[in-house]
């Protein structure tokens, strides 16, 4: 995130320098701060939190730095009340601005308070654009702003915990309305919990009104006027008026102050919320646009959810079209691949010296896991066994036998490299319904084939199928006991690493947020390359992968109860779930990690990825944030008794 | 004078006997060609599929390219006899070793080499630890995937492989 900073006007003090947090105590006319990038000596203590947010403040001096935001706060109170004259301040604003870095809260508090002795003047009527980049020029409309100047009060608490530090008030009116300026004050009269882009909805006020509430402060001139005034007692929630300078602070900000108005049933809020993060999507580029624009979107879904199903929505949830979004999903990164290849070597093991072997797979779609098994069984060293293939999947909605053709074509692949292949097909619209006896017994054409003797082994292979059981209770319970059942040799399941299961809505917005934004970089990473001829099609299972991803995220935002299948669990929780059931983990080997670094290897933009072993499962992520989780299961011994 | 002629009869003798050693030509022994051609890297392979016709001709066969398939990747050339013949006939059936390098091998080891070199070292050097990495079962689990993508009359092309072949970047 680059801060950039420019100053402009003829009144405008001398470039940058660097800010350390002692420098600014005087009380001086104009005061610049540069940008304090690149002042190491800053970095050691600094707090993470805010550092993650781009701020800089060092633990040392929160206590300080928040006094000082209340004192900000009081100042800011009485010169919006002391300011009458609009007109002769407008010049000033015009021909000089100043502006400061936020990201050194101490420093810049100290240059706030030191310059806050009168009105800042408005900023000249910028473009009616929302949003550009440079935030000092935004201005936004505020023609909507009466609906949500509403009294419901949500407040939070907490003065000194870094989180609150972004709970903004809007600006009282009256203040608006004398110096154009936007202040933010403890109102319990119009209280709620925006992020500072939002206030400007609430007001009507004149077109000087901007959201760079930091700019205008720090056009103040004159002396320091530190003052007791009438402000009102704060109520334990510090006011802090930043300058972000950084559009995506504040859409994240904006995404989640929209998400804490949805939890707190704050519709009207939240919808207008969720407007105003669309237009500052538009002006990020990159994943983050998409994300924010997908989160906007399964918001707006939620939020006026209570609408039937049109049509469209009912047909863009056939299984046809999540297939083939899955298939690009496959394509364009590797997290299928990863999870196909270390659950093949994991079953390829359990497999070695069996001459008969049964695979169910629970989520057939294409049979993309398949060849490659196949292949291995028939270059296994004592020769391939015969394979016996069962798989699961939902209702075509064309009445087309998908989970056949698949079948069939796995057949020919089958014959031609030479191992002896049977395959079944089950149609159920969830797993639940299936029963260990359905998928054990063999066709009747298949008796006088089997040498009852040999025992076949049986494997199970779960690639992200097992979290939508957690949308009815008992479910899941209810398959784990199926798979006992079956006596496999191996489990193999390989599921999100993330929980969007939580308990509460905010919870599971901001881990899908931080989670689906891994992702995106991800795929944005892995697929940018050079332009050439291939490129059109990769920006193409690019564009689908994502529209893939975006589904599951209106699902995990927007849906609730029965819908919301996707309640992606983490693999700390998976095995709980399987420890309780009868399962004990089994390790997968060396092998598999060595494949899949490889395979990670030969993706390009594949420094971003990182395969990582947890007692036994391997993971696989972007950066320092795994992803995708293997493991593989055996039945206990506990169990079989 | 006598010099001179005795200078033009061991001129003659050298012919002759460069004649005769001239004799021996490469073209005539297909097998020791097809052992040769076979120590080359894919990419100098198919350049002398590009010499004359005997050339074209050997560059097709799969054996040909099987050495070098087996040569570049590692775990490939210590199987067994057994193994190797039961290894061939599935490559057969996935489509040859010829295919197999074109659409995996040479590819991977092109991006592998490329991310190696661009931390500084050279091709050659690249190129080897660029074999380091790869192994035989990795590039045989893609192509059957891409080969089973191919089947059964596809309605897209298959894209399986389409992550190795994206250009890398050689700025």
């Amino acid at each position: 995130m680059k801060r950039e900073h420019q100053e402009t006007g003829a009144g405008g003090g001398g470039g940058y320098h660097v800010a350390t947090a002692g420098d600014m105590t005087g009380a001086k006319g104009k005061m610049t701060a540069g940008p304090s990038m690149g002042t190491e000596d800053d970095d050691c203590g600094v707090d993470e939190l805010l550092a993650a947010l781009g701020y800089k403040v060092r633990s040392s001096e929160m206590a300080d730095v928040a006094q000082k935001l209340e004192q900000l706060e009081v100042a800011m109170a009485s010169t919006a009340a002391a300011a009458s004259d609009d007109a002769s301040v407008l010049p000033q604003i015009a021909s000089d601005t100043v502006h400061y870095d936020p990201s050194d809260l101490a420093t810049w508090l100290d240059s706030m308070l030191s310059e806050l002795n009168a009105p800042p003047p408005p900023l000249p009527p910028p473009p009616p654009v929302a949003a550009s980049v440079h935030h000092h020029h935004h201005r936004f409309d505020v023609s909507t702003a009466s609906a949500v100047s509403e009294p419901p009060a949500i407040t939070t608490v907490a003065p000194l915990r870094p989180s609150d530090a972004y709970d903004f008030k809007p600006v009282p009116a009256p203040a608006i309305a004398s110096g154009g300026r936007v202040v933010y004050g403890l109102d319990p009269q119009s209280e709620m919990i925006v992020s500072p882009r939002d206030q400007k909805r609430k007001r009507t006020c004149s077109p000087s009104s901007s959201s760079s509430r930091g700019a205008e402060a720090g056009r103040a001139r004159g002396s320091r006027t530190e003052g007791a005034s009438s402000a009102k007692p704060a109520a334990a929630v510090p006011v802090v008026v930043v300058d972000t300078q950084e559009t995506g602070i504040r859409l994240v900000h904006a995404l989640m102050a929209c998400a804490e108005a949805v939890q707190q049933e704050n519709l009207k809020a939240a919808d207008a919320l969720v407007k105003h993060i669309s237009v500052l999507a538009a002006s990020q580029d990159g994943p983050m646009r998409k994300v924010a624009g997908y989160f906007a979107a399964a918001i707006a879904r939620r939020i006026y959810r209570r609408r039937p199903l049109s049509q469209v929505d009912r047909a863009l949830d056939s299984p046809a079209l999540d297939d083939l979004l899955h298939g690009h999903f496959y394509e364009s990164c590797p997290y299928l691949k990863f999870a196909h290849f270390t659950a093949n070597q994991a079953i390829l093991e359990a497999f070695s010296s069996c001459r008969r072997v049964h695979v169910i797979d629970f989520g057939m779609r294409q049979g993309l896991q398949w060849p490659a098994l196949l292949q291995a069984l028939a270059l296994r060293p004592e020769g391939p066994p015969s394979l016996r293939l069962t798989g699961i999947g939902p209702p075509q909605s064309d009445h087309s036998d998908a989970l056949q053709q698949v079948g069939w074509k796995l057949a020919m692949l089958a014959k031609s490299i030479g191992v002896d292949f049977r395959y079944r097909g089950f149609v159920a619209s969830s797993l639940a319904d299936l029963e260990s006896r359905m998928l054990l017994e063999r066709d009747g054409n298949e008796g006088d084939r089997d040498d009852e003797g040999e025992e076949e082994a049986v494997a199970v292979n779960s690639v992200m199928e097992l979290h939508r059981l957690l949308a009815r209770t008992g479910a899941l319970e209810k398959v784990l006991r199926m798979v006992l059942a079956v006596r496999p040799r191996i489990v193999t399941v390989v599921e999100e690493e993330a929980n969007h299961n939580g308990g509460t809505f905010l919870d599971r917005f901001t881990e899908a947020l931080h989670y689906y934004s891994s992702m995106f970089d991800s795929l944005e990473g892995s697929g940018g390359q050079a332009a050439e001829a291939g490129e059109e099609e990769q920006q193409q299972h690019r564009a689908m992968a994502e529209a893939y991803l975006g589904r599951q995220i209106c699902n995990v935002v927007a849906c609730e109860g029965a819908e919301r299948t996707e309640r992606h669990e983490t693999l700390g929780q998976w095995r709980g779930r399987m420890a309780r059931a009868g399962f004990e983990p089994a390790h997968l080997g060396s092998n598999a990690f060595k494949q899949a670094s490889m395979l990670l290897a030969l993706y390009a933009g594949g420094d971003g990825f990182r395969v990582e072993e947890t007692d036994g499962c391997l993971t696989l992520g972007w950066h320092t944030r795994p992803l995708i989780a293997t493991s593989a299961w055996r039945v206990s011994a506990a169990a079989t008794r | 004078m006598l010099t001179r002629e005795e200078g033009e009869e061991e001129q003659e003798e050298e012919e002759e006997a460069k004649g005769r050693r001239r004799a021996f030509s490469i073209n005539d022994n297909v097998d020791l060609l097809a052992e040769i051609l076979g120590r080359l890297d894919g990419r100098s392979l198919a350049v002398a599929g590009c010499v004359c016709r005997l050339w074209n001709a050997l560059g097709r066969r799969d054996s040909v390219w099987e050495a070098v398939c087996h040569r570049h990747v590692a775990g490939g050339g210590s199987s067994a006899a057994g193994g190797g013949c039961s290894t061939r006939s599935v490559v057969a059936a996935l489509g040859g070793y010829r295919r197999l390098y074109r659409l995996c091998i040479g590819p991977a080891l092109d991006r592998l080499a490329g991310s190696a070199g661009g931390r500084g070292s050279t091709t050659t050097t690249a190129a080897a630890a660029a074999a380091h990495h790869l192994s035989l079962s990795l590039s045989l689990s893609l192509f059957s995937i891409d080969c089973y993508e191919r089947l059964g009359g596809r309605q897209q092309p298959p894209a399986s492989l389409l992550f190795l072949c994206k250009p890398v970047d050689v700025s």
